[in-house]
């Protein structure tokens, strides 16, 4: 799974890149926990996760985003997810995972650092 | 396991499907619901009952012309000319009871095989009140995973007949502890079990019939963020080309995870995942959230449809959603 981590002032954004199935679920959990290391490592006060480059997510990778957020509180990082695609917006939304996380339609203030 | 001779039909009916305890519509939903029909239909004529009934679902939906009802956990697999097949005994029992009787009467056969999923009360409840418990030609035999049933069912019955001696129980109660994961040839029907992570612990069943035809009963069972590698697998094997799956699919994903945590239940997103990966072929969604009003498990029924067809890559998964009296021909 291809990812960049990419720092903006408070924030760290993380943008893995493609489907987030049975297969790669485990994959995808390892770059999101590197991301919320990152961030704490660095003093960063929130983890954005970038949704655009994601195709399609499971319920494992829903529940990984569970794990992730307990991870990130215990770090005191706060976790947001950003730019959901039409199908990735209802799956948030079908899941209830709308209500769990914080939803922004684009990346709040993405390139400015 | 395929046979020349004509397939005997092969019923799921469904006489209860609330989880945890017991509900009813109280009579003010049942008169909103009627006022909403009225207000739909006002001005309209009809051609007959039939015509009027298909306008009132078109324009309301189940939630608005029906109710999924409020037995609790009650599930028959009616596989077998040798005996009835009955997935645990919630208070949807009673009605079952009620049928096999006139059932009986017409000349089917007496023997009853249950097969418990878990000994709470919300899956047991229905027992003293079965009808064929008072022929004394009934043979009942329950089936579970738990050796402590036995000792329970009995002191259940024994309080029901101190309570109503006039009921008393008559029939012939066997009890058979199953060996997890250890198959057992049951009246001509193959049963599989498969131990489920529910507080006391509870069992899923697996029922094949000589023709290769199969139903998973899979309720009271959640499927933890720390298990979902090996755990789900053992799942996604159990379900296996099933051509029905009965799964609990009480909770969203984000309650089950977070707030219903380790109570033992599951999501509806989590079951369409399985039953993808396993090929199933149909998916009940089952052991409604007592909470729940029918509007809300309409809408459960509708995301889960939806979720389907974002997540399908092969065939289509047929989405039922469980309701007190659907019966599903396999």
């Amino acid at each position: 799974m291809d990812v960049s981590f990419v720092p903006a002032r408070e924030t760290l954004i993380v943008r893995p890149v493609g489907r987030v199935d049975e297969s790669s679920w485990e994959e995808f959990g390892s770059i999101l926990a590197k991301g919320v290391e990152q961030a704490a490592a660095e003093d960063r006060e929130k983890l954005i996760i970038d949704l655009s480059g994601i195709d399609y997510m499971s319920s494992r990778g829903l529940r990984v985003l569970t794990t992730i957020k307990a991870r990130g509180i215990a770090a005191g990082i706060s976790i947001r997810l950003a730019a959901p695609n039409d199908i990735m917006r209802e799956i948030l939304a079908i899941s209830r995972y709308d209500r769990l996380f914080d939803v922004d339609d684009a990346l709040p203030g993405a390139g400015r650092s | 396991m395929t046979e020349d001779r004509p397939k005997r039909p092969f019923y799921v009916r469904f006489w209860g499907t609330r989880g945890s305890m017991p509900v009813a519509a109280s009579a003010k939903d049942v008169r909103e619901k009627i006022v909403d029909a009225l207000l739909v239909g006002q001005g309209r004529t009809f051609a007959s009952r039939q015509d009027a009934e298909r306008f009132a679902i078109e324009r309301l939906g189940f939630a608005g012309t029906a109710t999924y009802g409020g037995a609790t956990c009650c599930v028959e697999i009616d596989c077998s000319d040798e005996a009835f097949f009955i997935c645990d005994m919630g208070s949807g029992l009673h009605q079952l009871g009620i049928d096999a009787s006139s059932r009986c009467a017409a000349g089917r056969r007496k023997r009853y095989n249950f097969f418990l999923s878990h000994l709470h009360n919300d899956h047991l409840m229905g027992l003293p009140a079965f009808l064929p418990g008072r022929d004394i030609d009934s043979e009942i035999v329950i089936h579970s995973c738990h050796p402590e049933a036995e000792d329970l069912l009995c002191r259940q019955l024994a309080e029901a007949d101190h309570a109503r001696p006039q009921e008393s129980w008559e029939a012939a109660i066997r009890f058979v502890t199953l060996v997890p994961r250890q198959q057992a040839m049951i009246n001509g029907i193959l049963v599989d079990t498969v131990k489920q992570e529910h507080p006391g612990g509870s069992y899923g069943y697996r029922f094949t019939t000589t023709a290769g035809r199969t139903v998973v009963y899979s309720t009271d069972s959640e499927h933890n963020i720390d298990d979902m590698h090996a755990g789900e697998d053992r799942f996604v094997s159990f379900f296996e080309g099933a051509d029905l799956v009965i799964c609990d699919t009480m909770y969203s994903l984000a309650k089950s995870t977070t707030t219903k945590e380790h109570q033992g239940h599951s999501s509806n997103v989590v079951a369409i995942d399985l039953c993808h990966q396993a090929a199933a072929k149909r998916l009940a969604l089952f052991h409604h959230d007592p909470l729940h009003d029918d509007d809300d498990i309409q809408q459960l029924h509708e995301d889960s449809v939806r979720y389907e067809e974002l997540t399908r890559e092969g065939p289509p998964l047929e989405i039922f959603c469980s309701y007190d009296g659907l019966e599903i021909r396999l």
